[in-house]
């Protein structure tokens, strides 16, 4: 740049400098404005948006989807485009070193590679182009990375719809860019920005067609607890599951009766002084994790047992045994799982049948899970869906599929064989639990709890 | 006669400079600006906003694998405030990535990279880096599931580049695999290490900044 150039550009900012404001307090103003409003903004979100945690990492639950912070998912899903491409797609670095590092270095040496003193947008279309087409890019990308690169049923299709709206479009607008850059000189601008838009409207089209098409797979929500009660909670419904059956429902058996292979081992109880004083936390999560293998106690950690526990899970189960059974730990107070059932009253779905269904067969009752897609996520899959759909739960039907598995009787096929199981699979539900779906179906299934308080039982 | 408040303030003017010190760094001619502009200052106030919450943060959490996931459900759950301080934390690293963003393509559609803040720009991109690079190291701290995870998918995406790549996997991690060793590592980066850096770039950018004053809104003459 010439000394004549600079000297210019110098004598236009003291002119703009001239016709401008001061920064305390023009400025100062509109920046305290602006912190004020993001400090107001961050405040909300902390309260009413708050922090999502995932259950505490787990380095032998390997099935774990990751999910990077959002402001890396575009780069997530670049990389998964890019890797289906035919042959270039095995060159890993190119996607991961080659074309981010470009990129950076484009943006560090910017400029010294753009160094005209023009600054008029009319008179940087090239520029402004680029960077339009890759931040657009990068905004799409980031928003599809929700959806799958692979359809469900193993269609190319999404993937291919994809990969054309963030990575062929913007390569084939930056030919252009260049083309029409080198060719229309003067008359560029105008074509550059017809080309630009066009391309953007056709990232924007072909990403919304691969969103309508395949929509994002049923994610599996599986809420965690987080407060102190909820994994007390949350650890108790584990236990019932995974320890019932050997150590008791409080902790208490001293003699194994009714598993096979370990009929009349005697143990110790896990709710006494003795084991609780002298096993810590981290010797308890151990135990758990690896088992008793001498004494016949299976491993439930993930590592050594796929359908095993996380390691938050062992830990919730740990809080369980802590505060019901430590006399160093002091309970919160926990609410019940619902309200004890009077003598005529009649359960509803909202206040008895949902608690009771989450923690005692949603577990396997919903969408990803092998169970006769018989979902029990909502009030109405539970009285539709299955395999069996129309024949789990009929008003006032003693023999509803669901009454008869609860209560040990497995529906069996005409050849004898078992159709349905009993349910839950491992251990039997409580009887107070039973007489609540019981009363609920022979009641007509009443969905809200006004509905119920109409009823009495038994029916007149 | 002089109050007591003006006494103390030309005792203290005479010492510190207070008064050049106002006319050098506050009562500087500019020109128009609008709100756009306001995205610089308001990535620095939430830098200093993410120091200050990050700082309450550190006397509670612990950065072991041990206890780093139960030391934020305890600042969740049991210290006074420490879940808005933690939402603070969490939501302002979110915001500042974009803020700083967004302050990077208005410098970028303005032109402002130009003559003469060429290394006002130069500074931007690495402050730019060095913020993804908080993220980065931040988001692990917790420990949990996807933290975890995503972090491992992370320092190996860093460790496909031809050559060094392994060098870099191992550095990131302290090991082959994350353990307690990378935890302790993010933890010493997002702390020390990418803070330090950043009030030096910031510091020099800002002085960048304030020596070229900035740059008006270009119109058809530029
Ligand atoms: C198949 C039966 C079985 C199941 C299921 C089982 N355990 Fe055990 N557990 C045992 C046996 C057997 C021992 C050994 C007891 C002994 O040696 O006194 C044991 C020991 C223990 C001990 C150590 C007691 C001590 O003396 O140190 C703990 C704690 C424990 N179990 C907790 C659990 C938890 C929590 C679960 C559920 C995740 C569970 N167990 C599930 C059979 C079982
Ligand atoms: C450990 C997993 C598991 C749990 C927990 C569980 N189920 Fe099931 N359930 C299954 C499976 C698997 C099937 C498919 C039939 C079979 O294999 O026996 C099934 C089938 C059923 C069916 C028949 C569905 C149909 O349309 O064919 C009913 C009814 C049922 N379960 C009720 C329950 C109830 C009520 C609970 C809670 C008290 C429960 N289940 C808990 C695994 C489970
Ligand atoms: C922690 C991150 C950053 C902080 C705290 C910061 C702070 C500031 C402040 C306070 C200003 C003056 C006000 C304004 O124009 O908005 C400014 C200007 C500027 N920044 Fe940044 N910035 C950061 C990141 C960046 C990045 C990532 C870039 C670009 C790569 C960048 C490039 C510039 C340029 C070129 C100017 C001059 C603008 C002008 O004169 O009009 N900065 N910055």
């Amino acid at each position: 740049m010439n000394p004549e150039t600079r000297q210019k550009i110098h004598e236009k900012y003291e002119r703009e400098l001239q016709r401008g404001e001061r920064f305390w307090p023009d400025s100062i103003f509109k920046d305290a404005i602006m912190a004020l409003a993001i400090f107001i903004l961050l405040i909300l979100l902390a309260t009413f948006a708050g922090v999502h945690d995932s259950p505490k990492a787990d380095p032998s639950d390997t099935s774990y989807v990751p999910r990077p912070e959002w402001y890396f998912l575009f780069l997530f899903k670049f990389l998964a485009l890019y890797a289906q491409i035919p042959v270039l797609g095995k060159i890993e670095w190119i996607a991961t070193a080659l074309i981010p590092g470009l990129a950076l270095g484009v943006l560090t040496v910017l400029p010294f590679v753009d160094k005209s003193p023009r600054r008029y947008y009319a008179k940087r279309a090239l520029p402004l182009g680029i960077m339009g087409i890759l931040v657009w890019g990068m905004l799409w990308l980031t928003i599809l990375a929700e959806y799958p690169t692979v359809a469900s049923d193993g269609s190319r299709v999404p993937g291919i719809l994809q990969a054309i709206a963030g990575i062929l479009l913007p390569l084939l607008a930056y030919t252009a860019f260049a083309v029409i850059a080198y060719t229309l000189k003067e008359r560029a601008p105008r074509a550059i920005l017809f080309t630009g838009l066009g391309a953007g409207a056709l990232m924007a089209g072909f990403s919304l067609l691969s969103m309508a098409l395949y929509p994002p797979s049923h994610k599996e929500t599986v809420e965690h607890p987080t407060g102190l009660v909820d994994q007390i909670v949350a650890g108790q419904d584990l236990y019932s599951i995974h320890c019932l059956e050997c150590h008791g429902e409080d902790g208490s058996i001293t003699v194994i009766q009714g598993v096979p292979g370990l009929e009349g081992k005697v143990i110790s109880p896990i709710n006494s002084r003795d084991v609780l004083y002298t096993v810590n936390d981290a010797s308890m999560a151990q135990i758990i994790a690896y088992g008793r293998p001498d004494s016949g106690m299976p491993p439930f950690g993930k590592a050594y047992n796929p359908e095993g526990l996380t390691r938050a899970e062992i830990d919730y189960i740990i809080a369980f045994m802590r505060y019901s059974w430590d006399d160093r730990y002091e309970k919160p107070e926990i609410k019940p799982l619902y309200p004890p059932l009077g003598a005529y009253e009649v359960p509803s779905y909202e206040v008895h049948i949902a608690p009771i269904v989450k923690r005692y067969c949603l577990s396997c009752h919903r969408p990803g899970k092998d169970s006769n897609d018989y979902f029990m996520d909502t009030y109405e899959n539970i009285l539709h869906s299955g395999d069996n759909g129309d024949r789990n739960v009929l008003a006032g039907d003693e023999t509803s599929f669901l009454l008869q598995v609860i209560q040990g009787q497995p529906i069996l096929n005409p050849d004898g064989s078992e159709e349905i199981g009993v349910m839950p699979p491992s251990g039997t539900l409580k009887p107070e639990v039973i007489e609540v779906f019981h009363r609920w179906v022979l009641m007509g299934m009443p969905r809200t709890a006004e509905e119920a308080a109409r009823l009495t039982w038994p029916a007149p | 006669m002089r109050n007591a408040w003006q006494t103390l303030f030309a005792w203290l003017d005479e010492r510190l400079g207070l008064h050049s010190l106002y006319q050098n760094l506050l009562d500087r001619p500019e020109p128009r600006g609008n709100w756009w502009n306001t995205l610089g200052s308001a990535s620095l106030f939430l830098f200093l906003l993410q120091v200050a919450t990050g700082i309450f943060l550190t006397v509670y959490y612990n950065p072991s694998p041990d206890h780093a996931y139960d030391s934020i459900q305890y600042i969740m759950n049991e210290v006074a405030f420490g879940w808005l301080i933690r939402g603070i934390h969490h939501w302002g690293a979110s915001l500042m990535v974009l803020v700083v963003f967004i302050h990077m393509l208005r410098t970028f559609v303005t032109a402002s990279y130009k003559y003469p803040r060429e290394l006002t720009w130069l500074v931007g991109v690495g402050l730019l880096l060095l913020t993804l690079g908080m993220g980065f190291t931040g988001y692990l701290l917790p420990w949990h599931q996807m933290a975890y995870w995503a972090t491992t998918v992370g320092t190996q995406i860093a460790g496909s580049v031809p050559f060094v790549g392994e060098f870099i996997l191992k550095a990131l991690r302290g090991g082959p695999d994350l353990s307690a060793l990378t935890l302790q590592r993010f933890f010493a980066a997002h702390i020390w290490i990418l803070p330090a850096l950043m009030f030096a770039l910031i510091g020099l950018h800002l002085y960048l900044v304030i020596k070229h004053g900035e740059s008006h809104f270009p119109d058809k003459d530029d």
